[in-house]
């Protein structure tokens, strides 16, 4: 452990040159910006970032994502608190306390515990990414095709149940579908043109950036101006800089949150926003005046803040060792690092066994921006907020268009991004979530060629797949998850246990 | 009822893929085998939803505005997307695009000679700016 956290401090002091220090600087500030402006979420920016960064050295791109992504869930606090109106869906459970915090004046003690809550949070997340994602790396060395296929399908269960508390059947379709999205095209057993109806477009099958920003960027567009516009931001209010004792008479909750944030980080498809929601319910729960969470209580804002960006680095731990995004925009984060040539999976402490500690190290000086930068320009920031829409949401339009098609060059791509907007513009109108059918189009490929490579190796026997053990945990999982989401099965359990 | 006949049809689809039998491949790799277990699952999620909606009583729809902002939101991009990029220059297609969708939005909130300066400005600043960026900044090939 000391070791870890000996090679943690190396790689955050080999990282502050200021060249990379001027890298993360414009870009946390630039997914600050993103995560402001409501319809522009992390993914998004992450993706869109990538199309620039994609003739960038390798390390340079990836510290710009990281820290485009960092500033991305910070930045949407501040439209949580302002406007009541999350900039990102990870501050949801902001704008419970921040806004009402707001309107009793208490705009600027808001906006500075929330930055401060972040920055510990991003450390707190950091520390355990070190930690955890070794160990993890080593873990999956041991998996094979059949524990594979099961991590596939666990993800989009558990993505599909979490995202969708009240409904998991739709959060189990949206994932699903985005499995079925990802076979079409070629295989990659036998080189198949799987639903491709002699079109050599659809031969390549659907790109995943061209698909997200379809579902983040033009989905997000053609919401927002379906919505009547926001109120504009004047004042925040009074002193920032949140006192330090309040801070450090809060170390427990502080904790506690980035821990949870950061095992909700780690679960595959579930990302920040579940880490700001479940950090917030403990919270609630260990409060002595558990009545005022809602009415403005700086608790639950601070734990909120805390979870959502300590979920960064949970996110990025199976991405790195298992090559399984915990979130939407981790899923992205993983497409750019396979466009850099960084093949991220269990291999990775063998083939690379520093690119941990120098990705924790990323974290580490975009957290220190969102501080710096955060508590420096509470007011200039404001500005953002007061562009309208409709001269904002073109831009981003040419983005989306550009973005789309600049990595393959294929005006085909052009036409995902349009499918996948409208497509994901309707599925969110029926309220099914984004980030399943993201980890399902991500998963695809993971679940078509492990479960076909699993069934030859057992000659069509489906017994390994549960007998081996690993693969009988992951499904048994993934049986306790499917009940968990169908209500009369739940209920019948909770009166069982009200019985005993 | 959409999601099962999709779950029907791809199920039918992957029964239709080759085995490869021929080329000495197992049967057990055949490429229909993934879609067709996906298949299956969203024909049951499908008649789940199917079940549930002719149990439940008949929710009424949001009575939400909007829909004219979204269908001019949605008809501006798709006409620039896939009406004028790629059969004109990018940079008029980005200007002729930002102009009328700022325009369109803004119309009757300011005066009318304020409104086409300012869509004016944004249309020429974002054409000559993201065109400038991607190719000569980035190295990007623009549509």
């Amino acid at each position: 452990m000391i070791d870890q956290l000996i090679d943690l401090g190396a790689a955050i002091v080999a990282l502050a040159a200021p060249s990379s220090l001027l890298s993360v600087l414009w870009a946390t500030l630039l997914g600050m910006t993103v995560g402001m402006l409501p319809g522009l979420t992390a993914t998004l920016g992450i993706a869109l970032l990538t199309t620039l960064t994609f003739r960038m050295a390798p390390e340079d791109a990836i510290l710009i994502l990281i820290s485009m992504y960092v500033g991305a869930i910070y930045g949407g606090s501040r439209t949580a608190i302002l406007l009541n109106i999350p900039g990102t869906p990870a501050n949801a459970a902001s704008s419970l306390d921040g806004f009402p915090l707001a309107r009793q004046g208490r705009a600027g003690e808001a906006m500075g515990l929330a930055t401060v809550g972040s920055f510990l949070g991003g450390c707190v997340g950091l520390v355990l990414l070190a930690l955890i994602a070794p160990q993890l790396a080593e873990f999956g060395l041991r998996f094979q095709s059949y524990e594979f296929f099961w991590l596939a399908v666990f993800g989009v269960v558990i993505s599909g149940r979490l995202t969708a508390m009240d409904d998991p059947i739709k959060g189990w379709v949206a994932g699903f579908l985005g499995l079925l999205l990802a076979q079409v095209g070629q295989e990659g057993i036998h080189a198949y043109q799987r639903f491709s109806y002699g079109s050599v477009d659809l031969a390549g099958g659907f790109g995943l950036l061209p698909a997200l920003v379809g579902a983040f960027g033009f989905a997000e567009l053609l919401s927002v101006m379906k919505q009547p516009a926001y109120q504009t931001v004047r004042d925040y209010g009074g002193r920032v800089l949140p006192r330090l004792r309040t801070v450090l008479s809060r170390w427990w909750l502080v904790l506690r949150s980035g821990v949870l944030g950061t095992v909700m980080g780690i679960i595959p498809g579930v990302g920040e926003d579940m880490g700001a929601w479940v950090s917030y319910a403990a919270a609630r729960r260990a409060s002595r005046e558990p009545e005022t969470f809602g009415s403005g209580n700086t608790a639950g804002l601070l734990a909120a803040e805390t979870g959502n960006n300590a979920a960064v680095p949970g996110a990025i731990i199976p991405v790195l060792t298992l090559a399984v995004p915990g979130s939407a925009p981790a899923a992205v984060l993983l497409a750019a690092m396979f466009i850099h040539g960084v093949r991220p999976g269990p291999l990775i402490m063998i083939e690379n066994p520093g690119f941990i500690f120098e990705v924790a190290a990323m974290v580490f000086w975009a957290s220190v921006a969102i501080l710096l930068l955060g508590l420096a320009l509470t007011k200039p920031m404001l500005f953002v907020l007061r562009v309208p829409r409709e001269y904002l949401m073109p831009i981003v339009f040419v983005l989306c268009v550009v973005g789309s098609f600049a990595i393959a060059s294929r005006v085909f791509d052009i036409w995902v991004m349009l499918g996948f907007g409208v497509f994901g513009f309707i599925l969110r109108q029926m309220n099914y979530p984004m980030a399943p059918l993201v980890l399902g189009i991500v998963l695809g490929d993971i679940l078509d060629k492990n479960f076909r490579r699993g069934m030859v190796l057992s000659d069509g026997s489906f017994e390994p797949f549960v007998t081996r053990p690993i693969s009988g945990v992951l499904a048994a999982l993934t049986l306790v998850t499917i009940l968990w989401g169908i209500g009369p099965v739940r209920r019948a359990v909770a009166r069982l246990f009200r019985r005993s | 009822m959409l999601l099962t006949v999709l779950g029907v049809a791809v199920i039918v689809e992957s029964v239709r893929m080759p085995r490869l039998q021929e080329l000495g491949v197992d049967p057990m790799s055949a490429p229909g085998l993934t879609p067709g277990l996906l298949g299956v699952i969203l024909t049951g999620l499908g008649i789940a939803l199917f079940a549930r909606s002719v149990r439940a009583a008949p929710v009424a729809g949001e009575a939400e505005g909007g829909w004219g902002r979204l269908a001019l939101a949605l008809g501006l991009c798709l006409l620039y997307a896939a009406g004028l990029v790629g059969r004109m220059p990018f940079m008029a297609a980005t200007g002729i695009f930002v102009f009328l969708f700022v325009a369109a939005f803004s119309w009757g909130r300011a005066s009318a000679a304020r409104m086409l300066m300012m869509a004016l400005a944004l249309a020429v600043g974002t054409a000559v700016l993201v065109t400038f960026l991607f190719e000569k900044i980035f190295l990007v090939r623009l549509p």
